[in-house]
């Protein structure tokens, strides 16, 4: 994701990490109980994780991410005017980097003079699974998020 | 800043479905195609900022929402 954001700076595309809650609480990362710690935790993933795309945290209840639905690791696509024009409930760059193509190609026919009006579609989208290397992230966690992973899920 | 209750559940301490399954409710976020609703924001650097300030910065923005673990 933030090769994407590096690729489409320069086409009018921003893009942030919204810091939301510790979706698998671990020993070194447990849950939150704090905007301090919450404050570390973000560092961390900037420092440690390598996230090079501005990071803003939401409230410690989670004002903002209840509102849009809660997933662990969702991607939105908003316009300039804060509408919503892409939603997923998992992040994957492929599917973003399709999305925002697809969006800048709109911009260029409206400038264009194409006369376009939006419509709905739905459609299911493939990523990876990489399970080694989301292995590797839970235990940076901690042993405990791990166990109740493979508890929860198996594996 | 809102109840104990409230900041205990979201903040799960444990990943067992009992704690994160409610919380996943996509299908009931806000539809495409019409203005989203705002919230305040905290830049990791300090200050204050919400979510349309980062919106209305460009002429898209992708928001990636999510946590170190």
């Amino acid at each position: 994701m933030n090769e994407l954001a590096a690729r489409y700076a320069e086409r009018g595309v921003g893009a942030i990490f919204l810091y939301t809650h510790e979706a698998h609480p671990g020993e070194h990362y447990p849950h939150l109980t704090s905007l301090e710690q919450k404050l570390r935790h973000a560092t961390a993933l900037r420092d440690l994780l390598g996230v090079t795309r501005p990071i803003l945290l939401d409230a410690l209840d989670g004002t903002c991410h209840r509102a849009y639905g809660s997933m662990p690791n969702m991607t939105w696509i908003f316009t300039r005017s804060g509408v919503p024009i892409y939603k997923s409930d998992w992040s994957d760059a492929s599917s973003v980097e399709n999305a925002i193509q697809y969006f800048l190609d709109v911009s260029d026919r409206r400038r264009a003079r194409e006369r376009l009006a939006p419509f709905r579609v739905e459609r299911l989208d493939y990523r990876n699974q990489d399970r080694e290397a989301f292995f590797k992230g839970l235990e940076r966690s901690g042993p405990k998020a791990v166990q109740e992973f493979r508890d929860a899920f198996g594996g | 800043m809102s109840d104990p209750e409230l900041l205990a559940r979201y903040n799960y301490d444990s990943f067992v479905p009992a704690k994160f399954e409610p919380w996943m409710r996509f299908d009931a976020s806000p539809p495409l195609g019409t203005v989203a609703p705002d919230f305040p924001l905290w830049p990791l650097e300090g200050g204050e900022s919400s979510l349309s300030t980062v919106w209305s910065a460009h002429t898209y923005t992708i928001v990636e929402f999510g946590s170190f673990t």
